[in-house]
């Protein structure tokens, strides 16, 4: 009862007085700035992943080449899950004598789950969203169907046994995909309409897909229950996150981002944290020698300072808690047109981190300053170079870096990054250790001339830093925390708007005739149309490999097949032949087949990621039934590909050798500008064999994404910056306390302020050059390793930050301390005197 | 003189610390006692180990060899822990530097002793005494906000609050100008008479040591009977 009252008197004198600003500060910067970041990101990759779900019309789908058990999805309902249905099937549609290959698309009334089927009134014309479903005997048919088909709005047409009536113009249905191979019309009827149509007899290639959506965990307990009945041969279960495509890939590296900058603000609090309670601790050395002559127990002791602790970390997290909810809605509020955020949804996940994070900081970070404080002995009161027992630096690491690492290990939930992580880090610790004795070595040379403001600077330094390494390292450590994140920013966000650069297309052509290239080259340059590269396309089954025969009954030729192709074997595949290397294509192994030369094998070049997986290597011979021949190549290369570029990219590559005996059919794309999109069908008009794709709206809605997730970044950037400048702060007023005594001397002595100025100004000039320089290398090996083992980018090195970060260092830090020395000295030296007691 | 009136026996006690040139001895062995209610000085050139002592008989340091009983209680083979509680009990302090709690506020100060020893109605013991030292119009300021007389008669209050069997005051009037020097002998000498409580003084100042009953005097570690008629008992 006297602890916790002597405890609570402490707590409030102590915090009216502002004795406590510096530790709480820390704390309720931990706090904010962790609430804030968790729960704006919680809230815009919910939003994100709904806009995600969006493309597969789901949270989840089970795709199977057959009907599954009817239990299985009425045991979803018991798991509180929403379902889907949709059965797709080539098929012919017949409109009189017309016909053309449709993709026939049978859904149910709950289709789709996420996202909106559009519909237009014109062909070609903007999609309008509808919640409609296709009422029974009609069906909604793409645009490109009705072009091939040379019907209308009104017109019947036959699927199967059937004929409907299309009433609608189906502009897209949300998981259409971005494939652009052999991509036959939508058309889309409902579910009930199927039978009739006779099509999915036996030996039809039908696909089914079951659509699911519910809460996370729902999802994955019935994953769970799922998982053990399925059949890998006919089913395939997958969800956004196994998104491979350029949304899902800008997502998970966002969100990879998000995590990186949260995991940084985390440590960045608990440095400010560690230099606060550090402070706190050295600060109550004489009340508790004090308390200890007058007859306080060691636990005594401990209980009033661990109340204590318990009540500063009590108020920071309150009031953490507040601003960081205030922060982050004022943010969304400002954003809220710009960013689509989850705005009425509450997460507790990003509260219990925060508050995790502010007690294990809190406690972890005290844990051996208060030990030390502990254990000062009570003849300090008699002997006041006598401080605390307790000296270890590995207690000190092991606390700190515990609370790091548990800290890490909670918020990725990822032993394997948190080690990955926490290794780096020591390794960067003892570099910097290392790095910081060798230029105060350096420094004590350059700073022996005659005593002045830059000497008395560099002695200072000197004495301090070799004595605590720790306060340089802990500025290096936050500017180079603040450079990853910057840095990454910019890498991201440069890589995502590469992805999509202005003009990218947004029209695809395909099946493109020989004879109709040379003509829609000269159309489309009468009509002012930039338009890539036509490439060459085949289809061709893949049967052996060095003789083997593969299987070759799995063939599924969805709107996925660029997707699926790569993770089966015996399927068909596109091929194309050049002896040109695609742009964005990188020869990793063997060499590009553009010298081949008669009487050599013919040479075929290969996708690393489906020679990985078949397990092709460099010397294999492939063997491909194209049509009724049959075209042998020998692998003579494998290509890195990047599938990020909305480009058309092949598995196969041959030499055109092998193709002589064909005749292709071409693919290309161009680029329509928005308000000429309404010339789209007039221009096609003169080529209506050739199959138009329509991707603007796909390329609008990932633009969009990656405009929201830019912005996003931008925002953790400027949190990141703020607390980082914080914590800065932090550093600076707790090492002013251990330069107040030595400035009273000064003083006292008649030194005059401007030059006690100068000298404090020029040590932390000093102080924030080296630890910028410092954090400019320490960014450098942070960023190899962040890129290259998680963000799977290029790494190059960032040259001109090595003279920014120093400048900026010098000049941040340097301000700081003149602002922290302006306010110190404007006392006079009596208070200054005083201040020491 | 019988052992149960002595508050203070202390035989043969040596104090070694380790240093960069290896162990050096600061105090020779001393063997001294102290009357229960009597007030000792021990004066002595800055350096001479009069603290060192100070801190051994009030058991803030652990001797190296030798024994000390304080109120018949052997000090020296207490740990840490029994020698807080030995304090809390029996002992007061006083210090040159006053030694008081930032943040806690003259009658806080004053109370926290009892506090920590879990006396009954440690505020109004308090309130008491911080009047019978003239300061309860201070009652609720900082150290910092008070003099140093003040202070140090703030510390006086708290080094009696408990009613301490024996008194340590460190150079009590060291940091005082001349008149709150003044002041505060006489409040200390007051209260110690009053309390009938043993004083160990600690002090440079000739006139404040010859106000207590005996001087010891201290010189490079060795102890010296000042008074005639009392025994020496210092050195080899």
């Amino acid at each position: 009862m006297m602890a916790l009252s002597l405890a609570w008197r402490l707590f409030k004198h102590e915090a009216r007085r502002g004795e406590l600003t510096i530790i709480l500060l820390a704390i309720v910067l931990s706090v904010a700035s962790v609430l804030s970041l968790s729960l704006f990101s919680e809230r815009l990759q919910q939003a994100l992943t709904d806009r995600s779900a969006e493309f597969i019309a789901a949270d989840s789908q089970l795709r199977s080449r057959n009907p599954v058990d009817e239990n299985w999805i009425s045991e979803a309902s018991k798991y509180n899950l929403n379902t889907a249905f949709q059965l797709s099937a080539r098929s012919m549609v017949f409109a009189g004598d017309e016909l053309a290959l449709s993709d026939v698309k049978a859904v149910n009334e709950a289709y789709p789950l996420k996202g909106k089927v559009t519909l237009s009134d014109i062909p070609f014309g903007e999609g309008i969203d509808t919640d409609l479903s296709v009422p029974l005997g009609e069906v909604w048919a793409d645009a490109r169907l009705l072009q091939s088909l040379g019907v209308s709005v009104g017109d019947k047409v036959e699927v199967g046994e059937a004929e409907f009536l299309v009433s609608q113009i189906l502009s897209e249905i949300p998981d259409a995909g971005f494939s652009v191979f052999n991509t036959d019309p939508v058309l889309l009827m409902n579910a009930k309409d199927i039978a009739s149509t006779q099509i999915t007899g036996p030996g039809s290639r039908a696909n089914y897909k079951y659509y699911f959506t519910g809460e996370a965990s729902d999802l994955d307990d019935y994953y769970d229950w799922l998982r053990p009945q399925l059949n890998r041969e006919i089913h395939r279960w997958t969800s956004i996150a196994d998104d491979d495509s350029p949304i899902g890939n800008s997502i998970a590296r966002a969100e990879e981002f998000f995590l990186l900058a949260s995991l940084l603000a985390i440590v960045l609090a608990a440095v400010s944290i560690a230099v606060a309670a550090q402070r706190f601790s050295q600060r109550h050395f004489d009340p508790v020698a004090i308390m200890k002559t007058l007859g306080a127990t060691k636990s005594t002791v401990r209980t009033i300072y661990l109340i204590q602790i318990c009540f500063i970390t009590l108020l920071g997290i309150v009031v953490g808690a507040i601003i960081g909810y205030l922060i982050q809605q004022g943010v969304v509020v400002a954003l809220q047109d710009r960013v689509e955020v989850a705005l009425n949804t509450w997460y507790w996940r990003p509260l219990g981190i925060a508050v995790f994070t502010g007690v294990t900081c809190a406690l972890l970070f005290s844990i051996y300053p208060l030990l030390q404080l502990f254990s000062v002995p009570p003849l300090r009161v008699l002997r006041k170079d006598i401080s605390s027992t307790v000296s270890s630096k590995f207690l000190q690491f092991a606390f700190s870096g515990g609370a790091v690492f548990l800290l890490m290990w909670v918020y990725s939930g990822n032993l394997k990054i948190s080690s990955i992580l926490f290794a780096g880090g020591i390794v960067l610790v003892l570099s910097l250790l290392a790095m910081t004795h060798v230029l105060i070595a350096v420094g004590r040379k350059l700073g022996s001339g005659s005593m002045g403001a830059w000497t008395l600077a560099w002695a200072r330094i000197r004495r301090r830093a070799m004595g605590n390494s720790v306060q340089l390292i802990s500025f290096a450590i936050t500017i180079m925390l603040l450079l990853v994140v910057l840095v990454m920013r910019n890498d991201l966000v440069k890589q995502w708007r590469d992805q999509l650069p202005e003009g990218t297309p947004n029209y695809f052509l395909a099946n493109i005739t020989e004879t109709q290239k040379d003509g829609l080259v000269e159309h489309f340059a009468n009509n002012n149309i930039q338009y890539e590269k036509f490439y060459p396309v085949a289809r061709g089954r893949f049967v052996a490999i060095n003789e083997e025969k593969l299987r070759t009954e799995i063939t599924k030729e969805d709107e996925e097949t660029a997707n699926e192709g790569r993770q089966g074997l015996g399927r068909e595949a596109n091929l194309s032949w050049g002896t040109e290397l695609q742009s964005g294509n990188v020869v990793i192994e063997g060499t590009w087949h553009d010298n081949w030369q008669e009487g050599e094998p013919i040479p075929l070049s290969i996708e690393e990621g489906v020679a990985d997986r078949i397990g092709i290597d460099l010397g294999d011979e492939l063997t491909f039934n194209i049509g009724s021949e049959v075209v042998k190549a020998q692998v003579t290369s494998v290509r890195e590909v990047n599938w990020q570029t909305l480009q058309p990219n092949f598995f196969f590559v041959l030499h055109p050798k092998a193709m002589e005996n064909f005749s292709a059919t071409y693919i290309t794309s161009f680029h329509l500008e928005q308000d000429r999109k309404n010339e789209i069908a007039p221009l096609m008009a003169p080529f209506a064999s050739v199959t138009l794709f329509d991707v603007d709206a796909r390329i609008d809605q990932l633009r969009e994404i990656i405009d929201q997730v830019s912005m996003a970044v931008e925002f953790i950037l400027i949190l990141v910056l703020v607390a980082g400048s914080l914590v800065l702060i932090a550093q600076v007023q707790a090492s002013m306390d251990e330069r107040l005594q030595e400035l009273a001397i000064l003083r006292t002595l008649g030194l005059k302020g401007t030059s006690i100025r100068f000298s404090v100004i020029n040590e932390f000039v000093i102080i924030g050059g080296v630890a910028g320089l410092m954090a400019a290398f320490a960014n450098e090996f942070s960023l190899y390793l962040l890129q290259t083992n998680i963000f799977q980018m290029p790494f190059s090195l960032h040259f001109e930050y090595w003279a920014i970060a120093p400048t900026i260092g010098a000049i941040v830090v340097g301000l700081l301390g003149a602002f922290s020395c302006y306010r110190l000295l404007s006392l006079n030296t009596g208070h200054l005197l005083r201040k020491m007691v | 003189m019988s052992q149960a009136s002595l508050m203070i026996e202390t035989k043969d006690v040596i104090k070694r610390v380790s240093t960069n040139e290896g162990e050096l001895q600061i105090l020779q062995p001393i063997s001294f006692n102290v009357k229960s209610g009597e007030s000792v000085a021990i004066v002595g050139a800055s350096g001479s180990g009069k603290s060192t002592l100070l801190g051994l008989l009030a058991g803030l340091d652990e001797v190296s060899s030798g024994d000390i009983n304080l109120d018949g209680e052997p000090l020296h083979k207490m740990d840490e822990e029994s020698r807080a509680r030995l304090r809390g009990e029996k002992v007061g302090f006083i210090f040159q530097s006053f030694m008081l709690v930032q943040s806690l506020t003259a009658l806080e100060n004053i109370m926290l002793p009892a506090e920590i020893a879990g006396l009954p109605n440690p505020k109004k013991l308090a309130e008491k005494i911080i009047e019978q030292v003239g300061l309860e119009h201070r009652a609720h300021h900082f150290p910092n906000q008070l003099s140093g007389g003040e202070q140090q008669r703030v510390a006086i209050a708290r080094a009696f609050i408990t009613k301490p069997k024996i008194l340590f005051a460190d150079e009590p009037t060291g940091n005082l100008d001349s008149a709150n020097s003044k002041k505060v002998e006489d409040l200390l000498f007051d209260l110690n008479k009053d309390s009938d409580t043993t004083l160990i003084l600690v002090t440079h100042d000739n006139q404040l040591a010859s106000k207590c009953d005996r001087q010891l005097r201290m010189s490079a570690g060795v102890l010296s009977e000042q008074t005639p008629h009392l025994k020496v008992v210092s050195g080899e």
